[in-house]
């Protein structure tokens, strides 16, 4: 039987990892990082998910965070095709140079 | 179990400081196996052993071997930046104000009932959703890989197909991208 105490540092720790993951998309400018803290912000999101139904005696939770799962890896294909594009291009892989589109 | 617990958790948070505070992209791509390694570990605590498998075979498999590939591949430089810029300051006291509400909030407010959530005043002791006294896992009587299939493929069906579709699209999508243009 789970301790029932543990839950607030579950909760804890997906939020300490999807801010952490918001605090990396803000502050890295290396785009290949900032798709990894988007994984981050990703997998706290599971966190949360797989806690909540561990607690509440139900499955939804890890069936959604199976969802999230699959779209992460969706994104993670798509992502990394867009950094070699931008690589293949001749461009320096910095999200701040990356700003035709605003102009 | 409360010791694995506090390990899985703690190595979890400091290495998910290390994607963001490493210098060398290959650096954070290793953190984040880490990462995503002690995450499986604690889905599989939290009784959810169909997630710990998949975890490990389509993150620290598949997505954590793609990040490394494209890193050695490009083999980006390592970012200069001051060691202790003003982003950096805010970003870490917003990481550390969210998360110490959200703990709070947690261990004294929110509670919930299988009718939904509800938030009580601090200190509810005799409120009875608050004292998480959960049922024997009935859930998981069947076994935690039969339990979600057969929810997986009767009341969520229509979305586990539509995933199958995201995933051919997103596949559709990274080889339009990255072909050679011949024009």
């Amino acid at each position: 039987m789970l301790n029932a105490n543990l839950f607030p540092y579950l909760l804890g720790l997906a939020t300490f990892l999807f801010t952490v993951g918001a605090a990396g998309v803000l502050i890295r400018r290396n785009p290949i990082v900032v798709f990894m803290c988007i994984e981050l912000m990703l997998n706290a999101a599971n966190v949360a998910l797989v806690a909540y139904g561990r607690f509440l005696n139900s499955q939804e939770g890890q069936i959604f965070a199976f969802m999230v799962i699959v779209v992460a890896a969706a994104e993670v294909v798509v992502g990394l095709a867009l950094i070699t594009q931008i690589f293949r291009l001749g461009r320096e892989l910095d999200v701040d140079d990356l700003s035709e589109m605003k102009e | 179990m409360t010791v694995l617990f506090a390990v899985v958790i703690a190595l979890a948070a400091v290495s998910s400081l290390g994607v963001v505070f490493s210098r060398q992209t290959i650096y954070s791509a290793l953190s984040l196996v880490v990462t995503v390694s002690m995450l499986a570990v604690l889905f599989l605590l939290l009784n959810a052993q169909f997630l710990f498998a998949v975890q490990l075979i389509v993150y620290a498999g598949a997505v954590m071997v793609l990040f490394v590939f494209i890193v050695a591949l490009l083999s980006p430089d390592a970012e200069d930046r001051p060691a202790l810029d003003l982003r950096a300051v805010i970003g870490g006291v917003v990481v550390v104000v969210v998360t110490a509400l959200v703990f709070i909030a947690a261990r004294n407010g929110i509670t919930y009932n299988t009718g939904g959530f509800h938030a009580t005043a601090v200190g509810a002791a005799n409120d009875p959703y608050h004292t998480f006294s959960f049922p024997p896992d009935t859930v998981n009587a069947a076994g935690n890989v039969q339990t979600v299939a057969g929810q997986l493929f009767t009341n969520y069906l229509l979305p586990f197909e539509i995933t199958s579709m995201l995933l051919l699209v997103a596949a559709i999508g990274a080889v339009y991208l990255t072909r050679r243009s011949s024009s």
